[in-house]
């Protein structure tokens, strides 16, 4: 048996999934989903902005003391991926078998990785308003994954 | 009838507006509440524009989503969560027009780094946070609630 229907078979007969697929209560699917949405709006625009400081835009923010944001950013992150992995297992088979899914999580864990690549970073970035190269490769690289899934999460409904 | 990827385009230009605009919104706030003290206010409160810019992306990307499907946030039937949404954004303009016309923004622009916000600094960021959850949370709840009344 393919690990799908594995998958989607667990989800069936799970009583917890059960009930976020069949509750009709805002406290349910649209809570979980709610989490997703908020979780992933502050982690990725947090994230956007201090890749394009650290890509030399607004010149005038001091680097170094960004790093403190780093934690309200991973409590984003873990939002989002908790709340992404239980709508995944309530909807296995439709999920995994979208031909955009593979993308969306190739920039989820591409960004999440370049997210722990800069945190420490940043904090030993100094004073100085010149950012590194290296620093600099990673900011563009974290701008265009975070971006890169929110299209990929926008564009998975139409595939 | 439309190309198939506007929807989906105007879509992802509506959220990522939002998202910068609550990234902002959530930096600037958090460091209000103390979060990245050594950050002095002021630089970090001329981020500001760029809300703006982000927020008239969504504006606009959001308008062209109304405009190809009205009934799903104007109805008829009513949507509620889609008029909760607007009230939201209101309460946030309201909010705004308060912190720069009572002086606060000036007054938070002088915190300098290691330096704690007054009382009535954290109650408008605290306001502004509880609206910019809102907003989110209407949106979402729009395709959820459609119809509902």
């Amino acid at each position: 048996m393919h690990i799908v229907d594995i998958l989607q078979q667990w989800s069936d007969t799970n009583a917890f999934f059960i009930w976020l697929r069949e509750s009709p209560s805002v406290w349910a699917y649209p809570m979980v989903f709610f989490a997703h949405t908020l979780g992933l709006a502050f982690t990725a625009g947090a994230s956007v902005v201090i890749d394009a400081r650290l890509l030399g835009a607004a010149g005038f923010v001091p680097v170094a003391p960004l790093a403190r944001y780093f934690r309200a950013i991973w409590i984003g992150v873990w939002l989002t991926v908790v709340s992404g992995l239980v709508m995944l297992g309530s909807d296995p088979q439709t999920k995994l078998t979208n031909h955009l899914f593979p993308l969306k999580m190739l920039f989820v864990v591409a960004a999440i990785a370049l997210t722990a690549a800069l945190r420490g970073r940043v904090a030993s970035a100094g004073v100085e308003s010149n950012v590194p190269p290296v620093l600099r490769a990673l900011a563009a690289m974290s701008l265009l994954c975070w971006l890169g899934a929110v299209a990929a999460g926008k564009f998975m409904a139409y595939f | 009838m439309q190309a198939w990827w506007l929807v989906p385009f105007c879509k992802t230009l509506h959220y990522f507006g939002i998202a910068v605009l609550v990234g902002i919104v959530g930096l600037v706030d958090l460091r209000i509440f103390g979060v990245a003290k050594a950050l002095p206010l002021r630089p970090l409160q001329r981020l500001m524009p760029w809300a703006v810019v982000s927020f008239l992306v969504s504006a606009a990307s959001g308008y062209v989503l109304l405009r190809i499907n009205p009934a799903n946030s104007l109805g008829p039937p009513v949507n509620i969560a889609f008029a909760a949404k607007i009230v939201c954004l209101v309460l946030v303009g309201l909010n705004d027009v308060l912190y720069f016309s009572t002086g606060l923004k000036r007054q938070v622009d002088g915190v300098g780094a290691g330096e704690s916000t007054s009382a009535s600094a954290k109650i408008v960021a605290a306001v502004s946070i509880a609206l910019w959850i809102g907003v989110v949370y209407w949106s979402r709840m729009m395709t959820f609630l459609a119809g509902a009344i």
